[in-house]
């Protein structure tokens, strides 16, 4: 009874850390992003969280886990069950837990948004991508669907949070377009560099605190203190990536970029959140380390390909993300899959090819359901909407004035307020 | 108008003949010549509007045009000095504004920096000049030394040269008795912009309409510039050019006999590779592609001979000026 009361305590907890994940995503956003757009993308984090919790109530918690088919589930809309079972979590503490990483999975898909969509375009695709997206692949993976039975391995989110995310960020970018200033005629390109480095390094220290909920509570209980072995994991593979981010890019380019080492750390973690659970401490160290390597030549690639990309979520939660669900198919050992019976040990691990193949499987057919339903859904909204992008005019001024109609920081336009007070 | 008219011809030779030059030294000969009738042009302009120059005076000119080594497109940086009353000063910036205009109207853009005779600053009295400069010197902060080593690439491209020659003499003089500012020059020259990676692999710009290019003014020219400069004010040696610093002072440091020779190559590769480039900035830069394998191997030598150079110089003043 006492341990059962402890998992619901620890998964708690884990619940309050995960959803002050947003804090950080909020310093990270706003400080990757202009001046003059910092009051619009915080305070939008906080009302597309709202949205998606009110989804996730009605329908989102019900598609992922209800009682139905392969593909969805079908029952269980607008939860609210209040028994407590005397094994396992309490359905309200699982249903909080779980509706975190949803919160999660929206604010990054709003990565591919930044300083140029409507207002209304968020708040129509939060209640979209909550209802259709997200639970979609969440169920496949952890609901029961098809890729369950397959044995995918997910400890915590790196397809179904990351790069369901970061899915949705992509069909978002490629149909807002890049914005205005980003890309010279002649091809190349302009750094519309964040307005606050000291955000976006607060954000990457709040997001790490936050990971030790978000992975570690996805132990779902403290028998045995594995949670503590997931946290261990998880501190060694962004250390990893923050020293291999700074390394390659100041081994390519001479210099040791600020944003590049705090995309290697936020990589490092995205990449063990699929194997955290699975890994031995050394392959958190690998896998952290490519993480942090490989998120720095994705920036590059979308930033050549013209994919404007202004938080890194397509590198830190899409590339990673893939790079993450696959490492478990290389490092998983045996005791921690076949003996959690989750899957099978990878392919370093004497499991051959099998689960390495399941981890690609579920990240294609994860990763293509996410976008290709995002991009339906923005097209439709494109149509129906009259356009998700604001005007030129609104883009120039910024989202804090264009829609919101104050400031971020009032300050900056002190003489207009002068102006208005006489 | 017909001074407008006529700057409006100097522009079309300009661009009728810039690409006739067939080396870094006649480009910048040419340079000065063009540069010249403009100044010739503002005066005329001026003395019709405002009366004779009132006092003896010299135009002289500061950076890359001052060193001789402007490229195809060229920023303005110049001065005026004269020898006259304080009252005079009025006539002289004027002069400066009409000079600026002249040359932006036949292809030389103002100086972001300022760095114009159509400003209070670099339009002076000899006098004034001289407290300036030496106003520079006993600040001796970042900004004030740059200002300085800006001035002090400067040579006389019209005017009397005795006066330009009285403001340095008149720095020199104030070194000799304040030797500890080499350390401070030192510091403030004393930054080289890798050219490299650790792969060896030459390091373009990342972003910007300059993407995909070599920056071979910072990476590469600028420590010649910066080592003959500490050297030049060492041995009190006026000229400005980096190339003439090399060969008045390689008696004293045989090793510059050799850089000598990179250093003119260097400038002859500058020339080539920029003959195309489509403004100003564009000078400062070689596009990455544009290079063969062996103009790459040349490049990464001739940055790897300019910070041997510079670190060459600056032993030979720290240890000159340890026996002090």
């Amino acid at each position: 009874m006492e341990t059962v009361l402890m998992d619901n305590v620890w998964v708690i907890i884990g619940t309050f850390l995960v959803l002050l994940m947003l804090g950080g995503f909020i310093l990270l956003e706003a400080g990757s992003t202009r001046m003059k757009n910092a009051g619009h993308i915080a305070g939008k984090t906080i009302f597309t969280a709202g949205i998606g919790s009110l989804v996730f109530w009605a329908v989102g918690y019900g598609f992922i886990y209800g009682d139905g088919n392969w593909f969805i589930g079908l029952s269980n809309f607008f939860y609210g069950d209040t028994s407590f079972s005397e094994e396992g979590l309490s359905p309200a503490v699982d249903f909080m837990f779980q509706m975190m990483f949803a919160l999660i999975a929206l604010t990054i898909a709003f990565g591919g948004f930044a300083e140029r969509a409507k207002l209304s375009a968020y708040v129509v695709f939060a209640v979209l991508f909550s209802a259709i997206v997200y639970p979609v692949v969440a169920h496949w993976i952890w609901g029961g669907g098809w890729l369950a039975d397959h044995g995918k391995q997910d400890f915590a989110g790196s397809t179904v949070v990351h790069l369901t995310g970061a899915m949705a960020a992509l069909a978002a970018t490629i149909i807002l377009k890049p914005r205005i200033g980003k890309y010279n005629k002649n091809g190349s390109t302009n750094n519309l560099a964040g307005h606050n480095q000291v955000y976006t390094a607060l954000a990457v220290l709040l997001l790490w605190v936050g990971w030790f909920g978000f992975n570690g509570a996805s132990t779902f209980g403290v028998s045995e203190a594995f949670f503590g072995y997931v946290i261990l994991n998880t501190q060694l593979a962004a250390a990893a990536g923050a020293l291999a981010a700074m390394f390659t890019v100041w081994a390519i380019t001479g210099k040791a970029d600020v944003p590049t080492t705090l995309n290697g750390a936020l990589a490092g973690l995205v990449a063990i959140t699929a194997s955290c659970g699975f890994v031995e401490p050394w392959a958190a160290v690998v896998i952290g380390a490519i993480g942090g390597i490989i998120v720095y030549g994705s920036m590059r690639f979308f930033d050549r390909a013209r994919i404007d990309d202004p938080i890194f979520a397509l590198s830190v939660h899409g590339t990673v993300g893939v790079w993450g669900t696959i490492s478990t198919g290389f490092f998983a050992t045996e005791s921690l899959s076949i003996g959690a019976d989750w899957g099978l040990p990878g392919l370093f691990y004497g499991g051959g090819l099998e689960q390495l193949m399941v981890q690609i499987l579920g990240v294609v057919a994860s990763g293509a359901y996410a976008f290709i339903a995002s991009f339906i859904i923005l097209k439709v909204m494109d149509k129906v909407m009259g356009g998700l992008r604001v005007t030129e005019e609104e883009e120039i001024i910024g989202l804090d004035l264009s829609e919101h109609g104050s400031y971020g920081y009032p300050e900056n336009i002190s003489p207009l307020n002068e102006q208005q007070a006489k | 108008m017909t001074s407008d008219m006529n700057y409006e011809a100097i522009h079309l030779m300009r661009k009728q003949e810039i690409h006739k030059q067939t080396t870094s030294e006649h480009l910048n000969q040419w340079h000065d010549e063009l540069m010249k009738r403009v100044v010739h042009l503002a005066i005329e302009k001026v003395e019709a509007e405002q009366g004779r120059i009132p006092a003896p005076f010299a135009f002289f000119v500061m950076g890359s045009a001052g060193r001789r080594e402007q490229s195809i497109w060229s920023d303005q940086d110049h001065g005026i000095v004269f020898d006259g009353k304080k009252e005079h000063k009025r006539y002289f910036l004027r002069l400066g504004k009409e000079i600026v205009t002249g040359l932006e109207l036949t292809g030389y853009q103002r100086c972001d920096g300022k760095v114009m005779a159509s400003e209070s600053m670099w339009t002076q009295t000899l006098a004034s000049w001289s407290e300036q400069v030496i106003g520079w010197l006993e600040q001796a902060s970042w900004q004030s030394l740059r200002h300085f080593s800006t001035f002090f690439d400067s040579r006389v491209l019209i005017g009397q040269k005795n006066l330009l020659a009285k403001v340095k003499v008149t720095t020199f003089c104030y070194l000799e008795n304040h030797r500890q500012l080499y350390n401070r020059f030192i510091d403030n020259f004393d930054f080289i912009r890798k050219g490299t990676n650790i792969f060896g692999k030459l390091l373009t710009e990342q972003s910007g309409p300059m993407s995909g290019r070599v920056p071979i003014k910072t990476t590469t020219i600028l420590p010649y510039v910066n080592a003959m400069r500490l050297l030049a004010l060492h041995h009190q040696e006026s000229r400005a050019s980096t190339l003439q610093r090399m060969q008045e002072l390689k008696t004293k440091y045989t090793f510059l006999q050799e850089y000598e020779a990179i250093y003119h190559q260097l400038m002859e590769f500058r020339f080539v590779h920029t003959k195309a480039a489509e403004n100003y900035d564009a000078v400062h830069y070689i596009p990455l592609h544009q290079l063969s394998k062996d103009d790459k191997k040349e490049l990464k030598q001739f940055m790897k001979s300019g910070s041997e150079l510079f670190q060459l110089a600056k032993e030979a003043i720290e240890t000159e000026c340890s026996k002090w």
